[in-house]
């Protein structure tokens, strides 16, 4: 009883200064901030609302650039694209990191150590230092055409982050849980997939979510390793087409909002999962 | 159980980082490559393009702090926990979401001659400054820049937010009593709490300005006026695929691969220190 009204007390002082003059003050400065920040979805979609002309500085507004947008490029077919190449490389990245993560964290066996280290040093690399020799061996092996290089090189740059945070959280879990299974008679392949793989679900959330953002929205892979004009993904559409020598501003913006409404549904959606993949890689 | 991952890997990143490294010493053209040595890298280090276009990353590195700062100065106001703080949260981190690409068209339209940026200007009442930054060759960088800053403080904010959120209340507190004012707590306590998630923040904007802009470069200025906006990265990209020099393109990015690794392991041995 007594420790609640001194919570209502607090609580109620805590409104009164909520409104302060300061925190106006601050609120109006933050709200000038959230309108730079949100400026380009502003513009985006203003100016796809527009034809050329208007953009250009005649008043008023229309749907013709979101009509001339299934012209200019294949919408749909980099949509599905796009969704092919992120479930593609993310299924494989979820597949390799887990079943890693879990032996790095759980089993001991000779030069487990050095593997682990080996593929989180691999973190250390750019995509551009390995593009080259990479273009070249997959296109020796003839995966150029088709989704396949790109799927695979997607998955192999997610692949060391993943793992090293799916180590961490299967380290977070108690080693009795694994010895109980075993002695229940479970093998080391019926423990990670009956027990520990369903108790890593948000971690593995985490991971999906991070590569998604990270693939959906990638230009430098798709425009050299999907070499077939019909596998272009919706960024690399966008991107070709905006280095294009003659470009329609109005129909690029509705193309860059029908690209970016996927990251920022899935953003908006797994906002939590997602900074909790951001800080992971502090360490404890 | 490991195996799967270590062989993707290996494949994919660890085959080729030291193909790279054999082929930047050859005049590789993705066909036929004929052994030049350590004498290549000599080669390049005295050409001056190649001085150039460090000197962009430089000018890129500048801008850092500039990130950094914007960042904490946003989460700070928003830990004070300032009505509708989670709102703005959210809203401020909305720009992480979207394609570089789709960053880089809007900042096109922003910065050109006819774009947004004068139309401001004008109606400030300030139409006699006149900018056209993408195309001089000095400028365009700092438009590139102020993109960078723009997209990387939703990230930075949330770093230092969360770092924020790991303080201990009663220093604060012992601190007020004590008589410090805001500033100096924030100077004094907050700051140096906050030094692991400083140091995380900073490796993650520098990894993003030398390996993460190819992208925005591509959309905003396809590396020119010149070599105006033409960093590693992208050079990286050019002389392999534009110009069809593969050796001399494993070296840049063999060259990339070192200074992302020196970062790194700085970014390692001081956290490891720490603890």
């Amino acid at each position: 009883m007594a420790t609640q009204s001194v919570g209502v007390t607090i609580r109620r002082r805590r409104r009164s200064r909520r409104w302060s003059t300061r925190n106006i003050v601050l609120v109006a400065i933050m709200c000038v901030v959230t309108v730079v920040m949100l400026y380009p979805f502003g513009f985006m979609l203003n100016n796809s609302f527009k034809t050329e002309r208007q953009f250009e500085g005649a008043a008023g507004h229309s749907i013709a650039s979101w009509r001339a947008l299934g012209h200019a490029i294949p919408v749909g077919r980099e949509l599905l694209n796009s969704t092919i190449v992120c479930v593609g490389s993310i299924a494989i990245i979820i597949a390799v990191s887990s079943l890693a993560g879990f032996a790095f964290a759980k089993l001991r066996y000779r030069f487990a150590v050095l593997v682990l280290v080996g593929i989180i040093a691999a973190m250390l690399i750019p995509m551009q230092s390995i593009i080259i020799p990479a273009y070249v061996n997959l296109s020796k092996v003839h995966l150029l055409s088709g989704y396949w290089a790109a799927i695979l090189l997607y998955a192999a740059l997610g692949t060391p982050f993943a793992t090293f945070l799916m180590t961490t959280y299967y380290r977070s879990l108690p080693d009795e849980l694994v010895e109980a299974a075993i002695v229940d008679g479970l093998s080391y392949r019926g423990t990670f997939l009956r027990i520990a793989l369903p108790m890593s679900i948000p971690a593995l959330v985490t991971v999906a979510v991070l590569q998604f953002i990270q693939i959906w929205d990638d230009l430098l892979v798709g425009l050299l390793f999907l070499q077939n004009t019909n596998d272009r993904t919706i960024t690399v559409g966008l991107g070709v087409l905006s280095s294009g020598r003659t470009t329609d501003v109005p129909v690029l913006m509705a193309g860059s909002i029908v690209s970016a409404i996927p990251a920022i549904v899935v953003y908006l959606v797994f906002q939590r999962q997602l900074v909790s993949g951001l800080t992971v890689g502090m360490g404890k | 159980m490991s195996l799967p991952a270590f062989v993707l890997v290996a494949l994919l990143l660890g085959i080729p980082i030291l193909q790279a490294a054999y082929y930047s010493m050859t005049d590789w053209n993705g066909i036929t490559a004929h052994w030049i040595g350590p004498r290549a890298y000599r080669r390049e280090f005295t050409d001056p393009t190649f001085w150039r276009v460090l000197q962009n990353n430089g000018v890129l590195l500048l801008a850092v702090p500039v990130a950094l700062l914007v960042g904490m100065a946003i989460a700070f106001v928003l830990n004070e926990r300032i009505p509708g703080w989670r709102v703005f949260r959210t809203l401020l981190f909305l720009p992480t979401a979207i394609s570089w690409v789709v960053i880089g068209m809007v900042a096109t339209r922003f910065f050109a001659s006819e774009g947004t940026l004068n139309d401001l200007l004008r109606s400030m009442g300030l139409g006699f400054i006149h900018t056209d930054l993408l195309s001089g060759e000095r400028t365009a960088l700092i438009a590139v820049a102020i993109a960078f800053v723009w997209s990387m403080v939703g990230t930075n904010t949330i770093i230092f937010l969360t770092g924020m959120a790991t303080l201990d209340p009663a220093l604060h507190e012992a601190a007020r009593i004590d008589g410090a004012s805001g500033w100096t707590i924030f100077a004094r306590i907050t700051v140096p709490q906050l030094k692991r998630f400083i140091q995380f923040a900073f490796t993650i904007t520098v990894i993003s300005a030398f390996t993460a802009l190819f992208s925005l470069i591509f959309v905003m200025t396809g590396g020119g006026p010149g070599y105006g906006t033409t960093t590693l990265e992208f050079f990286v990209y050019q002389t392999a695929f534009a110009k069809g020099a593969f050796g001399l393109g494993a070296m840049l990015g063999v060259v990339l691969f070192v200074i992302m690794a020196i970062v790194g392991l700085v970014q390692l041995r001081v956290l490891r220190t720490k603890d």
